[in-house]
């Protein structure tokens, strides 16, 4: 090799190393809040096709996924590897759940406009003061150079979030609910991703041929009216407040449930209160990572519900209140 | 039809009914028509629930009957009637398939699902549904539970918030993983295996 061409290369491979060492020191020093917005704008409109894996209770289970988003319809499709093979076809908001070993597809309306990802409200407004966000590092995930950011809750009454954020897209690459005790409780991680501009027809119609299916469509959601309850909560964990306060209509029920939504902004829990004479369940459960508490109270059944350690629906339940 | 008259229904064709009540119940459903067609009902409606194409000992059963009634037309009746119906969404009436991507009804599907294997389907053998029938999934203790996790996912969802991961809980929801903590302390999991530590990891970054 002559000496220019040698002192070419390694003036390339300088200039090569100063950009990455540069976007390594943007990536970590752009805001938490910058990154967070990126990634809300990123689930929104990026397409993509992808293997993920997810982790939960110890179980591992792969999943093919593809997103699109054309003129503000978005179109999913995922299929779990193992078990069922249940496969999610999205379309707009409509939704088919096709079960290839029940013959069936199930098929329902989402009115949100969340997408697979949709992990986080981006606004810091509605975050809240309950966290810390921080940068963490750089680290690469299927790879792809991405930024890891914390979210961890100054209190115990709720879960901890680590994302890793692609650095070119914003798109969360992997995500990781933390529990009090520093441990993982459940994550998704991609295996591998690809970003396309357009993604083809077929990736996102279903691979299965349901002709001989047995279709099934369920009834709307039934919300009866947003109302001004008769119950309070003083004693709620620091952070959370009301959001919403309905009266809906569940299955088997002849009277409305008064249903509550309690937010700190990124952590949820649901109250529901019903006749204590008409219901039995279970005072304490749990499904992945969410929990239940039930108590009676004045003849009615209080049940909080979320995705929040069990401390946090038990306190909330206990101190609701009949005014 | 009721409960008592379904349970000796669904013993019989598990060959669990005893013999003389199982004469019994034959001598019922020989006498009246419309029995016989309910019990074809149900016995479907269970069928479709648990995704069988067939009833485990349902050829049994309409055997016996032909056998006392010496009539061929109760394979008709058995037969019900099945692809003169539009195929598509149909809706059923009873059936809880509530919020989020009718978990309700893949519960219901999935809690029966532990039924035994039934025999190869054979034309002969296939029982229909009427449009008009409607089920009601059985009671169980946890199913208001259920329906409080269905409905909270949807409300957050409704607000913005509802990741891969509570959509796919709630998905997968099932009767078995709807732990009573009440006695137990939670579980890391059920191989016995803890789950990696991201904060150990995050302590190596000055």
């Amino acid at each position: 090799m002559s000496l220019r061409r040698h002192l070419t290369v390694t003036t390339c491979v300088a200039i090569a190393g100063l950009i990455a060492s540069d976007r390594v020191v943007i990536a970590q020093e752009a805001a938490p809040h910058d990154w967070l917005n990126r990634m809300a704008s990123a689930v929104q409109s990026t397409n993509y096709e992808g293997t993920v894996i997810r982790l939960q209770n110890g179980k591992v289970e792969a999943l093919k996924v593809a997103h699109a988003v054309s003129d503000g319809v978005v179109r999913e499709k995922v299929i779990i590897q193992e078990g069922n093979g249940l496969e999610i076809i999205r379309h707009g908001n409509e939704v088919h759940c096709i079960l290839p070993d029940k013959q069936s597809v199930l098929v329902e309306e989402w009115d949100d406009q969340s997408t697979l990802f949709s992990t986080l409200p981006s606004s810091d407004v509605r975050f809240g003061s309950e966290y810390d966000v921080s940068v963490v590092r750089e680290e690469r995930v299927a790879g792809r150079k991405a930024v890891l950011l914390a979210i961890r809750p100054h209190d115990g009454y709720r879960y901890g979030h680590r994302i890793w954020l692609d650095i070119e897209t914003g798109f969360p690459l992997q995500t990781k609910l933390i529990g009090d005790d520093g441990e993982a409780i459940e994550q998704i991680k991609f295996a591998d991703i690809t970003f396309d501009q357009e993604i083809l027809a077929s990736a996102l119609a279903s691979s299965i041929n349901t002709d001989n299916f047995r279709w099934f469509t369920q009834p709307r959601r039934s919300i009866v009216a947003a109302v001004d309850s008769r119950w309070s909560n003083d004693n709620l964990p620091a952070g959370f407040r009301l959001v919403s306060n309905t009266e809906e209509e569940l299955p088997d029920r002849d009277m409305p449930v008064t249903h509550i939504l309690f937010s700190d902004g990124l952590a949820n829990v649901s109250v529901f209160i019903e006749p204590a004479d008409l219901i039995d369940i279970s005072r304490r459960s749990r499904v992945g990572s969410s929990h239940s508490y039930s108590i009676e109270t004045g003849g009615f059944q209080v049940t909080a519900v979320g995705e929040v350690p069990a401390a946090t629906v038990e306190q909330i339940a206990s101190s609701m209140q009949y005014k | 039809m009721n409960d008592a008259i379904k349970m000796q229904i669904s013993a019989f064709v598990d060959g669990e009914l005893p013999q003389n009540e199982a004469e019994l119940l034959l001598r019922r459903l020989c006498q009246d028509r419309d029995l016989r067609q309910q019990a074809a009902e149900y016995l479907a409606m269970g069928r479709v629930m648990r995704g069988e194409r067939t009833v485990a000992g349902m050829s049994m059963l309409r055997e016996r009957i032909s056998a006392v009634l010496d009539d061929k037309s109760l394979q008709v009746e058995f037969e019900a009637v099945k692809a003169d119906r539009p195929r598509y969404l149909r809706p059923i009436a009873g059936i809880a398939i509530a919020a989020t991507v009718a978990i309700a009804a893949l519960l219901g599907l999935q809690r029966m699902s532990d039924m035994p294997d039934v025999d190869p389907l054979s034309a002969s053998e296939t029982v229909a549904v009427t449009a008009e029938g409607s089920y009601t999934v059985p009671e169980q203790d946890d199913d208001q539970l259920r329906d409080y996790f269905l409905r909270h996912s949807a409300t957050s969802a409704y607000f913005g918030v509802n990741s891969i991961n509570a959509r796919l809980v709630t998905l997968q929801l099932r009767e078995d993983v709807v732990v009573d903590t009440e006695s137990a302390a939670l579980q890391p999991d059920e191989n016995g295996d803890k789950p990696d530590s991201t904060d150990a990891a995050e302590a190596q970054t000055p």
